[in-house]
């Protein structure tokens, strides 16, 4: 008996400690930091509920920052599994060339996305853009893209959907993986496609759908590089300035001010580290609340083949 | 029949060409770019004339890409190698041992893939100033060498359909776990590890947070993706040179990929279906 | 699958020997290794500067000379650092010896305790008489009595137009208010056949090259706080005055068609700055753009002037900022690095071999009247508004130009056209700029 738990605490041991120091530790250090005003250069001085106080009343910029990020699950999280979902569908039915496309679509989820990001700026740039121009040829006028507050969010969204690429290979595999007896009775049974879709594959993908839903919100409510270098870039693009002493936040209006980012800049660029320890509980109890929200909703509708959870 | 399944498969596949071409065209035109002037870059053209190939090179004399290569691979190696020495052993216990409390515990590692980094990203800011290691890789690296929730996610998946009888007979020779563990499952669950230390790869090369955390004021370490985001407000914004050095940046993801096809897709699967 | 593992094994092999090579010896600051080279037992000194390409050339020039004059020590000027960069090194992280900043205004976040050394006992020791710097740069070289900063070369905004547009469209001098302006920019924009723009007459919008609400400020004699320290931009009229008349201008073109011509218009330290290609007629900058023009476009004919005004304005008076240098608390090798920061700001052959080279104003008194100072009849302008009693900065508070930030957000709000209550949004600014006042422990200016 002892040699056993001697020999499972040795294997846990490296996620014992790293659990303590990089989870447990830090969690602990910002609940007390949410409480104290900190920036690093003096110790914390503890002013109670004044950063709280402060966020859910008096900051500005907090309540543009939580309705951004809800934004993206509620329209991007969605769209992406949707569009992911189409793609998979249509590669599931594809006879000639599967490997060739499905290599299309995967790539550019592999691409940094930094990367990514300045490309699709440069591409999308209004004035000089490719898109424009074409657009402008088609006899279009192009929209301001990254520069306009009601189509930078959209702008990221295809940046977003160019992406989906590790989605779409899961449930490409979910959708081969359907019982060819279950299809092939209902086939029998009369029923078109899109039947077959609805009451056959669908039910049976479910579990895959759940999965990619709560990736999607985890990655939504973290949501940072692509916001950040696509509103500096833009930003630089309009203003064309070297070192703008202002730099405007969320550009354009705000519209990018996604949750991560102002928690970043509390945090890191003005130093208030109290205040972003305050932003980061909030932010804990809201990604809590939403996966346990999907969680308990998925009971409805989705269907688990086999050992129940 | 036969002819509205012929029409509704060339309509599948048109569909497909189409969204295939959309999803190519951005790289298309990052390519066009990558190869025209400068002006030619910064006006309203779609082709370049002529085809300035040495765009790649003179990217090199701009920027220090092979430095920021570098650190990325430094990374991007060592975090990979401290995951997979750390994260198996966990993975193992959570499924081939068994002991009181397992599956609560393991409620608990799952709980900690849900929370985003920047919740902790303080207070840990905080201890690595303290450390004297701003500036340098080693708070990237480290958390790596002490198991990676993900990785012992998935590791602890495939472990459990490794059949118990492999691991007792094992057991009857007189092997302690450990040797189980590195003689009989490491062999067995070889498509899982690559799957995860490609995963690990991939994260780490295309990680923009941390470096810009920690690396932002230490240009000498920055990696790929700081050293990219960078490249525009040092120079000037000359996009021909930054479409390359875009270019340049996705390429060795790319050769990996094309390398480890199979392993990739497998791995993605792993995660979605056995999840 | 072997093949993926042995190069998952040879991946991480490699990496590991090339960190115990490389990562451990450039991880950690490096300011006191000697650099090796001419000077065997030198101590080296590392200097971060915001500056870039030809400027940076022509700072390393003057450092050169220091260099060459000192053997005990070797200078390492390290360019393009940026303010987010030495907020940072304030706290954590690798920071230099000597570091200068192109934002003034930040100066009451590096005057933090703790952050840049207390000047005050050095400059006593050595004797240095703060008189030979004009007031406002000592202003914005301080914080509550705290020094932690010496002004390097002083930044002047001015007016710039182009006279060979101004001559197509029959104007003859500049325009002396706001309201001329806006009539002369209507006469100078062109547009093309399908109505976007092509030539702008004059660019108002907020984040636009050089235009922020600080800079119109002195303009429009406009108060950013009143005298108990409150914000005052929704109660100083002279805001409102501004802002509608860039509103004004602005709506003429379409906010729309202005960002899209702005979106190409540019970089604004490259060769194709829109004003130096012509396609900018009129706009505010800095004095440096002189020396950038005559680097890169010198055939262009333009001409300099103070900025129109309004209101409360006096036409002469412009916006001053400057460049500020200082030690930092965590640098090393603090007597040497006080040298270094003495010769710069305080030599007249320094400052005037400088100044010609990046055409920045002078920032003491000698040198703004040594002879090695080249004339040129566009920067003269801009000494002259140096000068002037009315120019004025930013005041200096505990936020740096964090205050800003919440005004700008509006700004861009109000240009576009989705906030049109003027009165009441700057009153909510105010309301919001004093609650960040407040939490930032520190009320008004000093």
């Amino acid at each position: 008996m002892w040699r056993r738990r001697g020999t499972v605490l040795l294997f846990l041991s490296p996620w014992i400690v790293g659990f303590s120091v990089f989870f447990g530790y830090p969690l602990v250090m910002s609940a007390y930091l949410s409480f104290t005003s900190y920036d690093l250069l003096s110790s914390p001085r503890w002013i109670g509920l004044g950063n709280y106080r402060y966020l859910f009343r008096e900051d500005p910029e907090i309540w543009t920052a939580v309705r951004n990020t809800l934004w993206l699950v509620a329209v991007l999280v969605p769209l992406q599994v949707l569009f992911a979902f189409g793609v998979a569908t249509m590669l599931a039915r594809a006879k000639q060339g599967a490997g060739f496309f499905r290599t299309v679509f995967y790539l550019p989820a592999l691409v940094p996305p930094v990367a990514a990001t300045l490309g699709f700026v440069y591409l999308l740039n209004p004035a000089t853009g490719p898109v424009n121009t074409i657009l402008d040829k088609l006899g279009i006028d192009g929209p301001l893209w990254f520069n306009d507050p009601t189509w930078s969010k959209p702008s990221l969204t295809l940046l977003g959907l160019w992406g989906i690429g590790n989605i779409m290979v899961i449930f490409l595999a979910a959708i081969l993986d359907v019982p060819r007896h279950l299809t092939e009775s209902a086939q029998l049974d009369g029923a078109g496609p899109l039947r077959r879709l609805r009451w056959v594959t669908l039910p049976t993908v479910s579990p895959v759908i759940l999965f990619s839903v709560v990736i999607g919100v985890i990655a939504a409510m973290q949501y940072f590089t692509q916001a950040y270098v696509a509103a500096a870039v833009a930003a630089g693009q309009a203003s064309q300035a070297g070192s703008v002493s202002t730099l405007e936040l969320g550009y354009p209006e705000g519209s990018t001010m996604f949750y991560p980012i102002l928690l970043y800049y509390n945090g890191f660029r003005f130093f208030q580290m109290g205040y972003a320890s305050a932003m980061a509980m909030l932010m804990l109890g809201v990604a809590f609340a939403l996966t346990l929200l999907i969680l308990v909703n998925s009971r409805r509708w989705v269907h688990y083949q086999g050992a129940a959870r | 029949m036969r002819r509205r399944r012929f029409l509704l498969a060339v309509a599948d596949h048109s569909l497909l060409i189409a969204a295939a071409a959309l999803f190519l065209a951005p790289v298309v035109f990052i390519l066009l770019t990558a190869l025209m002037t400068n002006e030619q870059a910064l006006s309203a053209r779609l082709w370049p004339d002529p085809f300035q190939w040495s765009n790649f090179t003179e990217v090199f004399h701009q920027a220090p890409l092979w430095r920021w290569a570098l650190n990325s691979f430094i990374y991007s190696s060592l975090a990979t190698l401290g995951l997979l020495l750390s994260s198996i052993p966990v993975a193992y216990a959570f499924s081939r041992l068994r002991w009181r409390g397992r599956d609560a515990v393991f409620l608990v590692v799952l709980v900690t893939l849900m929370l985003p980094p920047q919740v902790t990203v303080v207070p840990l800011y905080v201890m690595w100033a303290k450390l004297d290691l701003v500036g340098s890789l080693w708070p990237l690296i480290i958390p790596n060498w002490f198991g990676d929730a993900f990785a012992i996610f998935l590791l602890r998946q495939f472990f459990l359909t490794i059949p118990e009888e492999y691991l007792d007979a094992a057991r009857v020779d007189g092997c302690g776990e450990l040797r189980i563990l590195s003689t009989v499952v490491l062999r067995l669950a070889k498509p899982a590890i690559a799957a995860v230390a490609l995963f690990s790869v991939l994260y780490t090369w295309n990680d923009f947070f941390l470096p810009l955390l920690y690396l932002s004021d230490n240009p000498d370490n920055w990696v790929a993706s700081i050293g990219l985001s960078q490249f525009r407000s040092l120079h000037q914004v000359q996009w021909n040179l930054v479409m390359a050095a875009t270019l340049l940046v996705m390429l060795p993801v790319i050769v990996l990929f094309f390398l480890a096809q199979k392993a990739f897709v497998e791995g993605v699967t792993l995660t979605g279906v056995k999840g | 699958m072997r093949r993926v593992t042995t190069a998952v094994v040879l991946f991480a092999a490699v990496g590991l020997a090339l960190a115990l090579a490389g990562v451990a010896s450039s991880s950690k600051q490096s300011a006191t290794a000697p650099t090796g080279g001419a000077k065997a037992s030198a101590t080296t000194l590392t200097i971060w500067v915001g500056w870039s390409a030809r400027e940076l050339k022509e700072f390393k020039k003057v450092v050169a000379e220091y260099d060459k004059k000192n053997s005990n020590v070797d200078v390492k000027v390290v360019g393009s650092i940026d303010d987010t960069k030495i907020v940072a090194s304030l706290r954590a992280g690798q920071t230099a010896d000597v570091i200068s900043s192109f934002t003034s205004q930040n100066v009451g976040v590096f005057c933090k305790r703790g952050a840049w050394a207390d000047l005050g006992p050095l400059l006593k020791q050595d004797k240095v008489d703060l008189n030979q710097f004009p007031a406002s740069t000592r202003y914005y070289t301080e914080y509550k009595g705290y020094r932690c900063a010496l002004p390097l070369l002083a930044d002047v905004y001015g007016f710039y137009y182009n006279k060979k547009l101004f001559r197509a469209a029959g104007l003859t001098g500049p325009p002396k208010t706001l309201a001329q302006l806006a009539t002369y920019a209507k006469k100078l924009t062109k547009k093309k056949a399908d109505g976007s723009l092509d030539v702008v007459g004059y660019a108002p919008t907020f984040g636009f090259y050089q235009n922020t609400a600080g800079a119109y400020q002195p303009l429009v004699g406009a108060k950013y706080f009143d005298g108990s320290g409150k914000s005052a931009l929704g109660k100083d009229a002279n805001w409102s005055r501004l802002l509608r008349w860039q509103k004004g201008l602005i709506d003429y073109y379409g906010h729309g068609k202005l960002v899209k011509w702005q979106t190409g218009a540019g970089d604004e330290f490259s060769a194709s700055h829109a004003f130096e290609r012509g396609k900018l007629a009129m706009m505010m900058d800095g004095e440096w753009r002189v020396a950038f023009i005559a680097a890169e476009h010198p055939e262009l004919e333009y001409g300099t002037a103070p900025m129109p005004v309004m209101g409360a304005g006096t036409y002469g008076a412009g916006y001053i900022n400057g460049t500020i240098i200082g030690i930092p608390e965590r640098g090393k090798n603090r007597e040497e690095a006080w040298k270094l920061v003495k010769y710069l700001t305080t030599n007249d052959h320094a400052l005037a071999t400088f100044s010609n080279g990046i055409r920045n104003v002078p920032s003491t008194r000698t040198a703004a009247r040594s002879k090695e100072l080249k004339p040129d009849k566009n920067f003269a302008v801009f000494t002259k508004i140096f000068t002037h009693p009315k120019s004025g900065t930013i005041p200096i508070t505990p936020l740096g130009a964090a205050h800003l930030d919440t005004f700008q957000s509006f700004l861009a709000k109000w240009q576009s056209g989705k906030a049109s209550d003027l009165a009441g949004g700057l009153k909510e600014v105010d309301k919001q700029i004093d609650a960040k006042m407040k939490r930032a422990g520190g009320g008004g200016p000093p």
